[in-house]
């Protein structure tokens, strides 16, 4: 990128030039070099995540079988695959979210062959017995329990399935634990998942750092071509449009503060809405470090611990979320009539404007300086390429960004910050 | 301790009249000290600045009595008012710049970092040097930085994170009645005590030009590092101490058996950690050598791990099992370590993540049974030859941004490694030439495993002190199928004789510990 400038190529944010492909079967690529001494990162996005369970019964299976993936094939067995990415030093991971599920692995560039070659091979040909399947459930449970212990997992649990009634958003990720109590008895419903949903028509391949699209694009469309298509859409249930606010409690067995979470249903990604994009910024204008708000309840009155938002980007609508950990049990009411009566004020007044373009330049060059690795660069497109299946949707999303008033910010709250599409939930501890 | 003390005296008396003699003789003109105080990596495609001024205290330095001075006086500066901006302008005037700076304070080193995009380099760097130079000392921030610690220590340490509790109780019992061995934020009643005018004074005598190494990295211009190292200069004076306490190595007292503390409280699963002091630091002779042994036996959140494949792959434990050679801090959050804790002495530690309260016995057997295996036996060829592939890559990822690497640079400079200026890429050079013979005379003269310290978080301490002494076999039952050799090897493990003295278990009240 030229020295002093906001924007990279074109006047547009995103900085590296890439390069993208499409094979005969759908399979996406995209090949991004990078500042990178040596490294490269190869990312697998699969575009399901917890949102695709939509079968009664079937809660947290993606992120299961994110687990399954690495039980290895009949070419290469999971040992065998464990050892060869230990050989060559990978940093090597996977997650699961709402939207997708994503495998990666950083690398010395004189391992890419080998990667293709191994990712390859689990995406096409997975192969496992129904003991190890088994055993894997278990340690799922255990990431459960886990999870559980967590005051914030346990507020986020209820609050989305008092929020949503039909939509698959109504379980979190890890799923419940009924689902995953029965989750040894699903090994022929693991198969079938996989051929639904492990189809080149629904990955997308990213790599970043030190690679050229002549060297990449042969390999890939050596190593993936006999992929078959097949990719089979889930029925996921649209969510009727919510009537009237809700309220709901919830206890936590162990030691913590009060948790108190506010929920909006928000808007589907469209990155080209200036009011969609509007909706997000409240998150900070209102709620951020330097907002009114924090400003008064965590540095001067101290009442509350904490003040964050969550704010998500999703394939269907989801939620926008203020969470705060109250000081004091006596404090919940107080803390979210402020809270609200913040949300009712901008609903009429206007956000200052100086203030908006201070958040649109802090915007860019937070994005600007989080792509210092091309783990970063390729883990900062995933969920963009999960949502849209393509990387452009940055640039559109600063474009339109640039566009977004004051009056913007006010139409996004007056529409979709009411209490009608809201969901508060008190979390209680057991001191 | 006391020949100890006065044999370091000794020695930095003598380099010091070395170092003049050579200034005096053969480079008179250059101002060598300045160099010497400059950490530079430059990096020209860099479209951002990382900053790091080091200065040569830390929590070591804490007067008794008032632990956690070191840190509270950095939080203040980073996070308080300066004479020019109240904590909200400065939130304030940082927003739009997506730029921040942080300090960090461990037993020997403080570091105050920045990170700004080069466009926005003026309106940073005013910021970042008025923190350091001009701090308010305000009673406002004083008040609020003094509770978030309190709430760390009684609240988060104590009741929410098991696993920092045990590594932090392992660090307590190691370091008993040295400088380091209470923790960074320091007592709840050290904390209670601190006062703003002590503060002011611990800034006055420490923050000083005398006492500081000046870090810039990425895309600066030419002018910067004399900028700021003009800048700082008005800190004036050197460290008022003839002798600061950093120049002197902790002398934990000698481990004799196994010693256990076990912290009673309520919780679900066990979180256990245990160790001994070593003498080998980054860049001696066997470093490298231990470093590899290391990441066979325990690379941090890692498959790799040797301990993680026995305890967590094949009997589905707990969710990993690490080792460590050097100071780790934060270990659950992060893939890779964090620069910037180097330190004069250094444990062999190793952590198992929670496991369910039926298993602790078991699986402290485990650990140990592990590191006697290894001791006794060294490591073969073939796990020497695919560790050494294996780090000579993966290192790679140990510092992947200019700041990381600056931080690495620091730490050479603190531990006088000569890397001509890539710590990473010798250590992949010195990875790359280790032979099997180094790598396990290495484990056989630094470790070994009946003279152990163990830290242990968990419910029904007294049940456990029962059958710790007792030493009877501890069988486990599983929920999900094993595979025969498993099982077999459990009764090995089960059975495993730990030899600890009863009159060595010490049982703690969660209240009581980081009280005074």
């Amino acid at each position: 990128m030229t020295a002093g400038a906001i924007s990279g190529k074109d006047g547009k944010i995103f900085p590296f030039d890439y390069k993208t492909f499409t094979l005969e079967n759908g399979l996406k690529v995209f090949v991004i070099p990078t500042p990178a001494q040596g490294l490269v990162s190869y990312y697998s996005v699969v575009r399901t995540g917890s949102r695709d369970e939509f079968e009664k019964g079937y809660s947290g299976f993606a992120h299961f079988f994110e687990h399954m993936m690495f039980r290895g094939t009949k070419k290469y067995p999971g040992a065998v695959y464990d050892g060869l990415t230990i050989e060559m030093g990978a940093n090597a991971n996977a997650y699961t979210t709402d939207d997708y599920t994503c495998y990666h692995l950083s690398i010395t560039k004189d391992n890419l062959e080998k990667v293709i070659e191994l990712e390859s091979d689990r995406f096409q040909n997975l192969s496992y017995e129904e003991d190890p399947f088994k055993t894997e459930s278990g340690a799922v449970y255990g990431e459960y329990r886990k999870g559980k212990t967590d005051p914030y997992f346990v507020t986020y649990e209820k609050l989305y399935e008092s929020a949503f009634d039909l939509h698959t958003y109504r379980h979190t990720t890890i799923g419940y634990e009924k689902d995953i109590a029965a989750m040894p008895t699903m090994y022929k419903y693991s198969i079938n998942f996989f051929k639904r949903y492990y189809r080149p028509e629904n990955v997308v391949i990213v790599v970043t750092g030190d690679v050229k699209l002549e060297t990449v694009k042969p390999l890939i469309e050596s190593y993936y071509k006999d992929w078959k298509k097949g990719y089979v859409t889930p029925k996921i249930e649209t969510e009727p449009e919510q009537a009237t606010p809700r309220i709901a409690n919830v206890d936590y067995p162990g030691k913590s503060q009060p948790i108190l979470a506010i929920g909006y249903k928000s808007l589907a990604y469209n990155p080209t809405d200036r009011i969609y994009v509007a909706a997000g910024l409240v998150a900070d204008l209102l709620f951020g470090e330097t907002s009114d708000l924090y400003q008064k309840l965590v540095l001067r009155e101290q009442k509350v611990q904490s003040l964050g938002t969550e704010f998500n980007e999703n394939r269907d609508p989801n939620l926008n979320i203020i969470l705060t950990m109250v000081k004091e049990l006596g404090d919940i009411d107080y803390v979210k009539n402020t809270i609200l009566d913040e949300i009712t004020s901008y609903q009429t007044k206007l956000v200052d404007k100086d203030k908006l373009a201070k958040l649109k330049k802090r915007m860019k060059y937070g994005y600007l300086m989080n792509l210092d690795t091309p783990d970063k660069v390729a883990g900062g497109l995933a969920r963009e390429i999960a949502l849209t299946a393509d990387i452009e949707g940055v640039n559109t999303y600063f474009v339109t960004l640039a566009k977004v008033t004051p009056e913007d910010i006010r139409t996004a709250l007056k529409e979709y910050f009411t209490p009608k599409r809201s969901t508060i939930v008190t979390m209680k501890g057991a001191n | 301790m006391k020949r100890g003390k006065s044999i370091t005296v000794m020695i930095l008396i003598l380099s010091f009249l070395l170092v003049s003699i050579n200034a005096e003789s053969e480079m008179k003109p250059k101002n060598n000290t300045k160099t010497d105080n400059k950490v530079l990596l430059p990096v020209k495609n860099d479209p951002t600045i990382s900053f790091s001024v080091w200065f040569k205290v830390g929590s070591q330095n804490d007067p008794k009595g008032k632990e956690g001075l070191a840190n509270l006086t950095t939080m203040l500066l980073s996070e308080g008012a300066t004479k020019f901006n109240t904590y909200e302008q400065i939130l304030e005037k940082l927003y739009p710049l997506a730029a921040s700076y942080s300090g960090t304070v461990d037993k020997e080193m403080t570091v105050f970092r920045g990170r700004t995009h080069k466009d926005n380099l003026k309106e940073f760097y005013t910021l970042y040097i008025q923190a350091i130079l001009n701090p308010a000392f305000s009673e406002t921030d004083f008040t609020r930085l003094k509770s978030d610690v309190l709430n760390y220590i009684e609240n988060e340490l104590r009741y929410s994170s098991d696993e920092e509790l045990g590594k932090e109780a392992l660090n307590r019992f190691v370091f008993e009645g040295t400088a380091y061995e209470h923790l960074t934020e320091g007592t709840i009643e050290s904390v209670k005590s601190i006062t703003i005018e002590d503060v002011k004074a611990f800034y006055a005598r420490h923050f000083t030009a005398g006492n500081l190494v000046i870090g810039i990295g990425g895309g600066y211009s030419k002018d910067l590092p004399t900028k700021l190292e003009k800048d700082l200069s008005i800190l004036g004076g050197t460290d008022n101490e003839t002798l600061p306490p950093s120049a002197i190595k902790p002398q934990p007292r000698p481990i004799r058996g196994m010693e256990v503390n076990i912290i009673d409280k309520k919780c679900d699963a066990t979180a256990i950690s245990f160790g001994f002091p070593i003498d080998v630091l980054r860049g001696d002779k066997d470093f490298f050598a231990l470093y590899l042994f290391n990441s066979w036996f325990g690379e941090h959140r890692n498959q790799s791990s040797h301990l993680y494949q026995v305890i967590r792959e094949k009997r589905g434990l707990n969710y990993g099992d690490y080792s460590y050679i050097e100071a780790f801090l934060h270990g659950g959050g992060l893939n890779v370590p964090e620069p910037n804790t180097p330190r004069k002495q250094q444990l062999f530690e190793v952590w198992i993540r929670p496991v369910q309260h039926q298993y602790k016995h078991f699986a402290l057997r485990a650990a140990v049974r592990e590191l006697k295996k290894v001791v006794q036996n060294g490591l073969t060829q073939e796990q020497l030859d695919l560790t050494k592939k294996y780090l000579y890559n993966y290192s790679l990822f140990y510092a992947q941004t200019t700041s990381k690497r600056l931080g690495y640079q620091l730490d050479s400079k603190f531990y006088g490694v000569e890397d001509g200026g890539n710590y990473i890429e010798l250590f992949r050079q010195k990875i790359k030439a280790l032979t099997l013979a180094e790598v396990n005379a290495a484990i056989k003269k630094h470790l070994q495993f009946s003279n152990l310290k163990i830290a242990i978080v968990t419910s029904e301490a007294s049940k456990l002190a029962s059958s710790l002494s007792a030493d009877a076999p501890s069988p486990v039952k599983y929920d999900i199928p094993m595979t025969d050799d498993v099982l077999k090897e459990d009764k090995e493990i089960e059975a495993f004789q730990l030899r600890i003295d009863p009159n060595k278990i010490k049982i703690f009240k969660i209240e009581d510990m980081f009280l005074k």
